[in-house]
């Protein structure tokens, strides 16, 4: 087979200088280039259930999973469009989207074996790089699939199973059959039950009693046709004391029309087990990114969403924990970024259900150009849940006078020995913050970076140090302009 | 189908508990059918289940809405929202699935006679 050319110039090798210059280039130059569109299969736009008895097929997927799907999509065409959350959902239109793209035969374990245009991507996005210093474990997905997996060797000789979604189902049929949609039914929302209805890919982890993942696994999601819709669906369980850390990024390229986001998460945090999720989103500004990720927190256990986002046109995300086993313990870590255009709709919500449960809810949003940046959040603690305690921040921080920040939180306690607590900010960058710093002789455009940095540093480290730097970096290239 | 019956009280007396209700003749209740019974203030759904019955409260604890519309697996014995989609476990009650995490209440089912009849309190 020729390899396709691409339409962007392979990665040049950079000086420390030039490397800097490339952190302020806008998103288009560093992750809104697409490649040429070689391949085996592109579903023409619309949904329907042909379709999804294709995709089934396509996969050679047992029949229930098969069922699975075309009672997914008789939910999802009974569900109305939610009226609630942004304006901007409304426009979302269905029948513009590509449901299915294949763009390799498999998921190799060897980047070696990667179709080559798609290598080029990952390499541009430093994806190898990255598996080769501080990686347990890596899953790249291009448009509706993966295309490369690989996890370490000693991790697999300890049962660690890290693989793309359809290859668990088809290795571990029994496993996945037992959890796969316990946490988030298909028909729980119209979004999840569009997922059920055709995801494909995504990453299936399994983490077995005791073991411990000391270096974090991640997956890398792109997205590269024009109106594409990717649906990954994610299953973790980490058994009896073990620890896991799974990180995801997303970029897209930048086309005038929109593509679609809508993942389905689940995590399963086993009695005593730790799972910590982070993402950072990334979306180019054409992307509404629905998401629905929800994890349950068994005995002792505890479950941590670290979830930053940055990118996409419109984001309705509120990572969910179900503390279901006494002293279970969650934790939501949140930064939501809105610039032109966007709008993030974050938040968390955390279910108390049994006794002596703690949680913390920890939500920041800065918004500029008009940016809208909303928390939206449920705290509840159920009856028999004595002892539970809860604190939740949230803080936006606004740039100009044309952005927008909203706080929704809704709070239900239903026993009365509890202890909650709630607080919220919303402040702006104000004259008195920036002249302190500029009659230090710092510029006014460093000083408002100084101020946003100070502002999301209880967040970013709680981040692996490479991401850290990273999130630096793209508020950064977030902020360039922002002053005058 | 669901029928939708009076509160059935046959002693004409309320709150001695607990108290025998009578359903309906077995024959009326085929296996994978359910029903919905009004007693006072409780609604309850009555499953046949490959041929054995069971009783549940009829209300999803994740937001109260009515089970026996949904739908009933005979092979694993639970019984689907449609709201949200949680599984209930018809023997037991409980939660399977999320978005519900608290079990709903279950009624102990007799036949005598050739009637379905439920112990309420």
């Amino acid at each position: 087979m020729a390899i396709p050319e691409t339409q962007v110039p392979e990665t040049p090798v950079l000086t420390e200088n030039e490397e800097l210059g490339l952190i302020n280039a806008d998103y288009t130059e560093r992750y809104g280039f697409h490649d040429a569109e070689n391949y085996l299969y592109k579903a023409p736009k619309g949904l329907s259930r042909e379709l999804v008895e294709k995709i089934s097929e396509f996969k050679s997927e047992p029949q229930w999973m098969r069922e699975f799907r075309l009672k997914a999509l008789d939910h999802f065409l009974a569900r109305p469009q939610p009226t609630w959350g942004s304006p901007l959902l409304a426009e979302v239109d269905y029948d513009n989207i590509h449901y299915f793209v294949r763009a390799s035969e498999r998921a190799e374990r060897s980047w070696d074996d990667v179709p080559d245009d798609v290598k080029k991507t990952f390499d541009r996005l430093g994806i190898p790089e990255a598996e080769r210093k501080f990686l347990s474990g890596v899953g790249a997905q291009y448009e509706s699939e993966v295309v490369y997996h690989q996890v370490h060797e000693d991790l697999e000789k300890q049962g660690v199973i890290f693989m793309d979604m359809d290859s668990g189902l088809r290795e571990h049929e029994d496993l996945v059959r037992k959890y796969f949609a316990t946490v988030i039914p298909p028909n729980d929302n119209k979004l999840a039950a569009l997922n059920s209805a055709v995801w494909s890919g995504g990453s299936f982890v399994y983490v077995p009693e005791g073991v411990h993942v000391e270096m974090p696994l991640q997956a890398y999601f792109r997205i590269n046709t024009e109106n594409m819709g990717q649906f990954e669906r994610t299953l973790i369980i980490a058994e009896p004391g073990s620890y896991v850390h799974y990180v995801e990024g997303c970029t897209a390229p930048t086309y005038s029309s929109n593509s679609l986001h809508s993942a389905v998460v689940e995590l399963i945090a086993q009695p005593g087990a730790r799972i910590r999720y982070t993402t950072v989103q990334n979306w180019s500004t054409n992307v509404y990114n629905l998401v629905t990720k929800r994890a349950v927190a068994y005995a002792d256990a505890t479950v941590e969403w670290v979830d930053c986002n940055l990118g996409s046109k419109l984001t309705m995300k509120y990572p969910s924990i179900y503390l279901l086993g006494e002293r279970a313990h969650g934790e939501v870590l949140s930064i939501a970024f809105a610039g032109k255009g966007q709008h993030q709709d974050a938040g968390a919500k955390i279910i108390h259900a049994a006794p002596n449960t703690t949680s913390n809810i920890f939500a920041k949003s800065i918004s500029k150009d008009g940016g809208r940046g909303s928390y939206r959040g449920l705290l509840e603690v159920a009856k028999g849940a004595h002892g539970a305690k809860s604190k939740v921040v949230c803080d936006a921080l606004l740039l100009d006078e044309r952005s927008r920040s909203d706080t929704y939180p809704t709070i239900r306690i239903g026993e009365d020995d509890v202890d909650v607590g709630h607080e919220a900010t919303v402040s702006k960058v104000g004259d008195d913050q920036l002249f302190y710093l500029m009659s230090h002789g710092i510029p006014e455009e460093e000083a408002s970076k100084l101020i946003v940095n100070g502002f999301i540093e209880p967040i970013t480290k709680e981040l692996p140090m490479e991401y850290a730097v990273e999130m630096n970096r793209l508020i950064e290239l977030q902020m360039e302009g922002s002053i005058g | 189908m669901i029928l939708r019956r009076n509160p059935i009280n046959p002693l004409g007396l309320r709150k001695q508990l607990p108290q025998v209700i009578e359903i309906c003749p077995v024959e009326q209740l085929k296996p994978g059918e359910m029903r919905l019974v009004e007693w006072e203030d409780l609604e309850i759904g009555v499953f046949n289940c490959a041929g054995t019955v069971y009783a549940i409260e009829d209300r999803c604890s994740h937001d109260n809405g009515t089970l026996v519309e949904g739908e009933l697996d005979q092979d694993s014995c639970t019984i689907e929202c449609p709201r949200h989609g949680s599984r209930f476990d018809l023997k037991t009650g409980n939660p399977l699935t999320l978005p519900a995490y608290v079990p709903v209440d279950t009624f102990d089912v007799i036949i005598e006679d050739d009637k379905i009849k439920l112990e309420v309190e």
